[in-house]
């Protein structure tokens, strides 16, 4: 398999500015829509869910070029100097710790996508005062998602389900950092993690940009986004979009996209979901969202889909990923069951099958592959 | 310096070209004076409206120049002396009823004034309006000083009456605009009553039906007008020769060039090889008179703005006359020995003039050229762009912002009003506006643009168009759009007056010309009743036209967004700041990333300056007129406006 993280000697000649990212980026149909370019300077927006340019800034070099994670980017520096390469692996990233979990409060779990044990951990991080900020994706307008800040651990969990269109999570980071919060928790998208990795690794000026702000990245396992324009002119052809309450895809095996409405349950083919992917999201060889303190996703367990939609796998990372599970577990806050045997190679597996999916994509998409290396 | 109703006969003033042509009308006893602003032609109706008094002269700002012709017209059939005003271009709007009129022919003398301008100093054309009086068989007047554009003006109304058909008198910019001395002749009183007779035989010229038809006898009769023109023309004092009696050269020229033929003979010393006939009555050329200058010389320079109209018409008569003048050569602008193009001078002049006669113009002074060079080099270098505190620099802000989070590559079709600028320097209108033609084209073109969806066009299109450019010229396209079902977001920019050619009133105004009340059109119940959404939002607004915007873009068919907000300059605001502006240092970013400078570099009021040494924006005070938008575009907050006290 082709190494396809960029070469230190990329790395340097990689920074740039907004010419640069509207060229490499935005222009290539590379952009995640994070929105880490996003908020620190007057020349980038999000609308809907995508990143525009209104006004040409002129700047050879800018945070927004550095904080994107789709510039080229030095994931081996960027790993060591964030975690503890002992337990660095290649298909998974950092792993201290593989977890069966799910929230104890049943109110949560209803709430949420799967085992509402992000929502459970983001209210614990507000309660216990590890964080004093938490930054979701809430819902917004029709089927598009909005970032939301919440400081209060109830209001936390009234957040909870997924529709498969990015926010600008990372906008709203750069956003409430201009504030007065002092500990910011993200829940963030592979993309997401990354471009908070870079932000806090490769600062570009002395302007402060709050990095240091941030205390807690949890990770959510993705395998791509949708475009908002896409995706609602698909669901238009279906349903009214108002009626849309949240979306799922169970296990591959059945190849559909759930769409749950005040009324029935709409299934989509993936087949005619697929053309609605980001272009971007085909190029990401981050499944599980490496660069956060712990990643959460649904589980996969020999009981079945039924049982297995209300629980969560749990990868922990960093040293703080772990305490917080920990103290979870302490007070009760999240339920654990035994990890079935297999679960971590399935997961390492279906990861290095995405490696190997975007490396392809990449290559196809000919120098463009050279220059935006990606999450390996 | 202008001219008021104090002035009386024989006291020599001052006079800007268009008011000494104001002053002929007046001379005249002109009744009935019409126009549309443009550039560089406004001041003549300006000037006539101070002198404006019921039953004694009306004047209006028409609608249009088609308008103000069809008004001026009325006037000449119900016996009275009437006057029609407009910029070169607009003659191409009136020409349709002029076709007609001239074959109908008038009563009252009645005459049209066109002020070109060489050059496009004002405009987005360097149209010639002189070929319309060829076009239209109507004779054409041209004034070459500023006591003559009264003269002129003033016989044109007794030649009119004499033939019965309209007179061209067509000035330029620096004829219309440049001043000299004129002495004020008598202000008739007149007393004819208006009345239109129509109950004779369509053949009885004084009290028939006024028609084109039939169409062959009036043609025939019209071309006769023309000949007795021609015929009086022979004897006109406007035409005049000086020079020796066989000039080696004979320079033909008229308007403002006869001024530069004088300056470029005189320069280059050449009075007694050069002589200039100096024509006044350009069209139809009188035949006997180029005949006898002719044949008195080998060569013959023609000048003349902009293109070879009076060379054009001497060849034909040398032609014509070959067997008894001889044959000449010919120097103008078909051999290339005169530009084709913009305005001319006497240095274009002097070096034509020069290469003819084998003499080179003298070099300029060296200390000359030092002084020139310091002079310009202390000149502020200013670029064009909005007033501080225009609200088109707003309206564009937004459409910019929208255009950008909408990202289909919507553009906008430029229209005529200073909001032409953002088509002309893209930065001025942030590089949306990407197409600019005529008066109300913008809409039309935008009307064509929204039908090419079928055709896998997929950009958002956008008009704007001014207020007064709307009832100028966008109904009829506005309305064909809506009719054809066309995609197209129209955008008025209502800034209450015709604010680049000075506030003129216009329809929706409750003002008319002569400072009467006046019942208004309203844009908004106007584009209501085609039966589209219409939208009515304050520029100043960015969030609201923003979002407005964007949602107005997604939508299919025709919606008005009018987007209102009086003009800076316009008087009401002229008297005071809304808002008190300034910069606060602590919390200006400067040039760290990043803004970038945004408000100086990109968003460009000229109130907001960059302090280099600081590193800090600031508010230039005395230019600043407090609109306060600025302080929405500031990142960092650091632009705080503050309502002024009442």
């Amino acid at each position: 398999m082709r190494d396809w993280e960029s070469d230190p000697a990329e790395q340097e000649s990689g920074k740039g500015g907004q010419k640069e990212l509207d060229e490499q980026v935005l222009g290539a149909g590379l952009c995640t829509g994070c929105g880490a370019c996003v908020g620190l300077c007057p020349y980038q927006t999000v609308y809907h869910d995508r990143t525009v340019v209104l006004h040409a800034c002129d700047l050879a070099q800018g945070r927004c070029y550095a904080a994107c994670p789709r510039t080229p980017t030095d994931l081996a520096a960027l790993r060591s100097r964030l975690y503890n390469e002992t337990v660095c692996t290649p298909e998974l990233g950092a792993v201290k710790g593989f977890f069966i979990t799910r929230a104890t409060d049943e109110g949560v779990r209803r709430r949420a996508q799967h085992g509402g044990t992000v929502t459970a951990l983001m209210a614990l991080a507000l309660r216990e005062g590890l964080i004093d900020t938490a930054i979701l994706a809430g819902e917004g307008e029709g089927i598009l998602p909005r970032s939301i800040t919440v400081r209060d651990p109830e209001a936390a969990g009234m957040q909870g389900s997924s529709r498969f269109v990015v926010s600008p999570t990372v906008a709203e980071f750069n956003r409430v950092c201009l504030g007065n919060a002092a500990k910011i928790g993200v829940v963030a998208t592979p993309c997401q993690a990354l471009a908070l990795a870079k932000m806090r690794t490769q600062p570009v000026s002395a302007a402060e940009n709050g990095i240091e702000k941030l205390h807690l990245v949890v990770g959510l396992f993705c395998g791509w986004a949708l475009s908002w324009q896409k995706l609602a002119a698909l669901l238009k052809k279906k349903t009214d979009l108002a009626r849309v309450t949240g979306m799922d895809i169970p296990p591959s095996c059945y190849h559909t996209l759930e769409v749950y409405t005040t009324g029935e349950t709409i299934r989509i083919s993936l087949d005619e979901v697929d053309p609605c992917v980001r272009e971007s999201c085909r190029t990401c060889g981050d499944m599980t969202a490496e660069f956060s303190d712990l990643s959460v996703g649904s589980a996969r367990l020999p009981e079945g889909w039924e049982t297995a939609r209300s629980w969560n796998q749990v990868i922990v990372r960093t040293e703080r990923g772990m305490d917080l599970l920990e103290l979870a577990r302490r007070l009760g806050v999240l339920e654990f069951r035994a990890t079935p045997p297999g679960n971590l190679e399935k997961l390492k597996a279906a990861s290095l099958g995405k490696k190997r999916t975007a490396a392809i994509w990449l290559a196809g998409r000919g120098n463009t592959a050279e220059r935006t290396g990606q999450a390996g | 310096m202008s001219m008021d109703r104090e002035q009386k006969e024989g006291a020599e003033v001052l006079l800007m070209g268009n008011e000494s042509i104001a002053r002929g009308a007046l001379e005249a006893g002109v009744r009935v004076a019409a126009g549309y602003p443009g550039t560089p032609s406004s001041e003549i109706i300006e000037t006539l409206s101070r002198f404006s008094e019921a039953g004694k002269l009306y004047v209006e700002w028409s609608t249009n120049e088609k308008v103000a012709m069809e008004v001026a017209a009325a006037a000449s059939f119900a016996g009275l002396r009437s006057l029609c005003v407009m910029k070169q271009n607009g003659v191409n709007v009136a020409s349709d009823f002029l076709l007609h009129l001239t074959g109908s022919g008038t009563r009252g003398g009645m005459i049209l004034v066109s002020c070109d301008d060489p050059g496009a100093l004002s405009s987005v054309n360097e149209g010639e309006s002189r070929h319309f009086a060829r076009l239209m068989e109507i004779p054409l007047l041209e004034p070459a000083d500023f006591w003559e554009a009264k003269e002129m003006t003033r016989w044109a109304f007794d030649l009119s009456e004499a033939i019965r058909n309209v007179v061209m008198v067509r000035s330029v910019t620096r004829m219309s605009h440049a001043s000299g001395n004129v002495v004020l002749g008598p202000l008739p009183a007149v007393t004819a009553k208006a009345q239109f007779l129509c109950d004779g035989p369509v053949s009885d010229p004084d009290r028939g039906p006024v028609t084109s038809a039939p169409v062959i006898q009036k043609h025939r009769l019209q071309q006769e007008k023309l000949r007795k023109a021609a015929a009086l023309f022979e004897d006109s004092p406007f035409n005049t020769y000086e020079g020796p009696e066989t000039p080696e050269l004979l320079i033909i020229t008229s308007s403002a060039c006869t001024l530069y033929s004088r300056e470029a003979i005189s320069l280059l010393r050449a009075e007694g090889r050069a002589g200039i006939l100096k024509l006044g009555t350009t069209w139809p050329l009188p035949p006997a008179l180029l005949k006898r200058h002719l044949r008195r010389t080998e060569k013959v320079l023609i000048v003349e703005e902009v293109l070879p109209f009076l060379e054009d018409q001497v060849k034909i008569l040398a032609a014509e006359q070959a067997r008894e003048i001889g044959i000449k050569t010919f120097y103008g602008k078909n051999d290339g020995t005169l530009p084709m193009v913009g305005e001319l001078n006497p240095d274009l002049v002097a070096a034509a003039v020069g290469q003819i006669l084998g003499i080179d113009p003298p070099a300029i002074p060296a200390e000359y050229r030092e002084k020139l060079r310091a002079l310009t080099a202390a000149l502020p270098k200013r670029e064009q762009t909005f007033c501080p505190g225009c609200p088109h620099r707003a309206s564009f802000w937004g459409i910019r912002e929208a255009l950008q989070r909408d990202h289909r590559g919507g553009f906008v079709c430029g229209d005529i009003g200073c909001y032409a600028m953002a088509s002309l320097f893209p930065a001025a209108g942030f590089h949306t506006a990407k197409t600019l033609h005529a008066m109300g084209s913008g809409t039309g073109i935008a009307s064509g643009f929204g039908k090419l969806g079928p055709f896998g066009m997929e950009q958002p299109v956008l008009a704007v168009c001014g207020d007064s450019t709307f009832y100028h010229a966008a109904i009829p396209a506005l309305i064909n759009a809506v009719h054809q079902n066309a995609d197209i977001t129209f955008i008025a920019l209502d800034n209450s007056g015709t604010a680049m050619t000075g506030f003129q009133s216009h329809p929706g105004l409750d003002v008319n010309a002569m400072g009467e009340a006046s019942p208004k059109v309203d844009i908004a119940a106007l584009c209501g009743a085609m039966g589209v959404p219409v939208t009515i939002g304050d520029p100043f607004d960015l969030i609201g036209t923003r979002v407005t915007l964007n949602r107005l873009l997604e939508e299919p068919g025709v919606k008005v967004l009018i987007l209102k907000q009086s003009c800076a300059l316009s008087p009401e605001k002229k008297v005071k700041k809304r808002f008190l502006v300034r910069v606060d240092e602590a919390l200006c970013r400067g040039e760290a990333c990043g803004c970038n400078r945004l408000c100086t570099r990109i968003f460009r009021c000229p109130g907001l300056l960059w302090n280099r040494e600081r590193k800090k924006a600031e508010i230039d005070e005395v230019i600043c007129a407090g609109c306060g938008f600025c302080a929405g575009i500031c990142p960092a907050g650091a632009i705080r406006s503050e309502e002024a006290a009442k």
